[in-house]
């Protein structure tokens, strides 16, 4: 009997001795758990084991290796109190299941008034999720998917549902689902974040009156889709290099006034496709060396185009499905088309002295045939178009009433116009010349 | 190796090869520094898909006059007829002439391409299997232009024949292939899609760009439509290296078919 209650008594200090994985997370719960509201936890340069909840208003700060990791189960970091700040530490290794009633998160946001600031999220289904979550500010963080080859196994780098009046700004997100998703989301502010290599870049569904300003969207398969959403302003914005088969910068669908001003649309399969969108205001932006600058379907109607630089894209405009009632200027002023459509400026206004009118026979095919987006840097692009225009099988895809001369074509006319005058003088001077002679 | 030793000395008192060298340098430094304002991550991409498009414009050409120029000057310097009659076969002797010409077209090239990338590290973030795939493709079009120079060089007679089967190639698929596969377009559905991305994918140029803009990741294949999967039925690595081979064999296999051994001016 002694000698079984010795063995019992070793036994119980093994096994309490012997590290339990679970230790880690107790202690880094236990510590949030001992704050008060107010207070500030200095985490150190290691790994914390997660998952933890958060339930007061406190501020976390990590060091540079400053790791929590999840135990793959749920959400890493739960914030369920407002006023909560997370700064300086990396988060990774929430659940990747797909089938759960929840949809798990590196930090997943449930309250209002709290700041991420300088996180880095990887190895997680979303990156941040705000879950009806208000007046946040997410900003500096490095969200990292899984990579294009695990696009359907992953989820979104910001996933913003149902929250409003946030504020995402200098965020890095690469390899993700979708970049930014936004589902009823109203009047947040998405500010010079840079999104790559993602399904779509931003990714906004039923979402009015948000702000997106200075983000970069680059080498996603589709570079922003805007649907059905209303008062959208996008300002200053870079979409370049969103090229793969029937990619675009930017996709308006089923949206209503929204503003498209300064931005950059370059190098990418569509620059602008625009279906089922009525109001825009499409302002300044140079639209440039892309496949297709402008696919507009004729289901969009009242668009305006006006102050833009169209230039160098294989197809300038392309109008499909019908004629819709859109407007290639305003108050008297177009649009930039470059060098593809020489003009002359005699009263020197800025403003070309003949409409510009693009017919093109591409329209057919590319309603009807989608791999003809694999032929659009074909020079034989250029032979098919000179050859229908013989044949007649043309259509207008835009008339601008008042093209933009630029410098350079206003500088070319007044060379050309001083060319003509000297050749004409120096004939004159001859002539009279010759007269005298004679 | 006499072969090599022999097509890079009389080539290096010829024009045709600086010019190509000489093209190939300029354009890649022209556009080095348009390319300098581009982003460090991304730009290194852009800059290549667009060196790329450049180069489509020339490097065809080039290769075609230049491998036909060097097999008719075995013609007309009589060298051809002498190295058949001390018992040589024809076969061989185009074999090593072909390998002398890509040797001495490829060796500078691969040389330049290597040096180059000293610049484009002080410009760009460098990801180095995205350069040998850039090589590879540059490569492969001047392995199929070249042969299929050197297949018009063995069945030319005159350079006025020459020059008019190497436009008529030029043009052939630098226009005409696609022209055709665009007006077949309209026609094409999921039964026939096959074929037609068959005879795509044997014009070089478009085989090597697809292969080059999706080992970029730039040209993505994923969540492709059914008929964009049946277009896809092999990867573009395997449509470009079978174009290469393709080309090279039917081009050896004509040239030494049709072959006419006399030459004249």
């Amino acid at each position: 009997m002694k000698k079984l209650t010795f063995l019992f008594f070793i036994m119980s200090i093994i096994l309490l001795s012997a590290p339990r994985s679970s230790l880690a997370e107790d202690d880094l719960q236990q510590m949030i758990d001992a704050l008060h509201d107010g207070d500030t936890l200095e985490l150190e340069d290691k790994t914390y084991e997660g998952n933890i909840i958060i339930k007061k208003s406190i501020e976390l700060i990590g060091k540079k290796g400053t790791v929590i990791r999840g135990d793959e189960s749920g959400n890493v970091i739960s914030i369920e109190a407002p006023h909560v700040k997370i700064r300086n530490m990396t988060v990774s290794g929430s659940s990747m299941n797909r089938n759960s009633s929840e949809e798990y998160a590196g930090i997943k946001i449930y309250s209002n008034h709290n700041v991420i600031d300088s996180v880095t999220i990887k190895h997680s289904f979303h990156g941040i999720y705000l879950s009806q979550a208000h007046h946040n500010r997410i900003e500096n963080s490095h969200i990292t998917g899984l990579g294009k080859g695990e696009i359907a196994n992953q989820g979104n780098g910001l996933h913003i549902y149902y929250a409003n009046d946030n504020i995402l700004q200098n965020n890095v997100i690469k390899g993700s689902r979708d970049g930014m998703f936004f589902d009823y989301a109203n009047r947040n502010e998405i500010l010079y974040n840079s999104i790559s290599e993602t399904r779509y870049g931003l990714h906004y569904m039923y979402s009015d009156d948000n702000v997106f300003e200075g983000n970069t969207f680059t080498m996603n398969t589709g570079g922003a889709a805007i649907m059905h959403s209303n008062g959208i302003k996008l300002e200053q914005n870079e979409f370049i290099f969103n090229y793969g088969h029937k990619s675009f910068g930017l996709l308006l669908l089923s949206s209503r006034d929204t503003l498209i001003q300064n931005n950059t649309f370059f190098l990418n399969q569509r620059g602008l496709y625009i279906d089922q969108a009525t109001g825009s205001l499409v302002k300044n932006n140079r639209i440039i060396k892309n496949q297709v600058g402008i696919e507009l379907w004729a289901s969009s109607n009242e668009q305006i185009f006006t102050l833009n630089e169209i230039n160098e894209n294989t197809i300038p405009v392309a109008s499909l499905g019908g004629e819709g009632r859109n407007s290639w200027s305003e108050n008297g002023i177009g649009n930039n088309w470059g060098r593809s459509f020489p003009m002359i400026d005699l009263d020197q206004d800025g403003i070309g002295d003949e409409e510009v009118r693009y017919q093109s026979s591409l329209h057919q095919l590319i309603e009807d045939q989608e791999l003809v987006y694999l032929f659009l840097q074909s020079p034989a692009i250029a032979v098919y178009e000179k050859l229908n225009q013989f044949l007649h099988k043309e259509k207008t895809m835009f008339t601008d009433p008042y093209p933009l001369v630029t410098k350079h074509e206003r500088k070319q006319a007044s060379l050309i116009l001083i060319g003509v005058l000297a050749i004409s003088s120096g004939l004159y001077i001859y002539r009279r010349y010759k007269k005298r002679l004679l | 190796m006499h072969y090599i030793w022999k097509e890079w000395k009389e080539n290096i008192k010829g024009k045709g090869l600086w010019l190509a060298f000489a093209l190939i340098i300029l354009v890649s430094i022209s556009l080095l520094f348009r390319s300098s304002a581009l982003s460090f991550d991304q730009g290194f991409y852009i800059h290549l898909i667009n060196l790329f498009d450049a180069f489509v414009y020339f490097i065809p050409i080039l290769c075609l006059f230049l491998g036909a120029f060097s097999l008719f000057q075995e013609k007309e310097q009589k060298t051809l007829i002498m190295l058949l009659t001390r018992g040589e076969r024809f076969t061989g002797f185009l074999c090593k002439k072909s390998v002398a010409i890509q040797s001495v077209l490829l060796g500078p090239t691969a040389l330049w391409f290597f040096l180059y990338l000293i610049p484009l590290k002080f410009y760009f973030q460098i990801d180095g299997a995205a350069y040998l795939a850039f090589l590879f493709t540059i490569t492969s079009l001047i392995l199929v232009f070249t042969q299929l120079g050197v297949f018009v060089g063995s069945i030319s007679r005159s350079r006025m024949q020459i020059v008019g089967f190497v436009i008529a190639i030029w043009f052939y698929f630098f226009f005409l292939h696609d022209f055709l596969l665009l007006s077949w377009l309209s026609n094409v559905t999921y039964d026939n899609v096959k074929l037609f991305s068959s005879f795509y994918f044997l014009n070089p140029l478009q085989a090597a760009r697809i292969y080059l803009e999706s080992a970029f990741g730039v040209y993505s294949f994923e969540h492709m439509s059914k008929l964009l999967q049946s277009f896809m039925w092999l990867k573009p690595s395997l449509f470009l290296i079978g174009n290469v081979v393709l080309g090279i064999l039917f081009s050896f296999g004509a040239g030494v078919v049709f072959q006419r051994k006399e030459g004249s001016q």
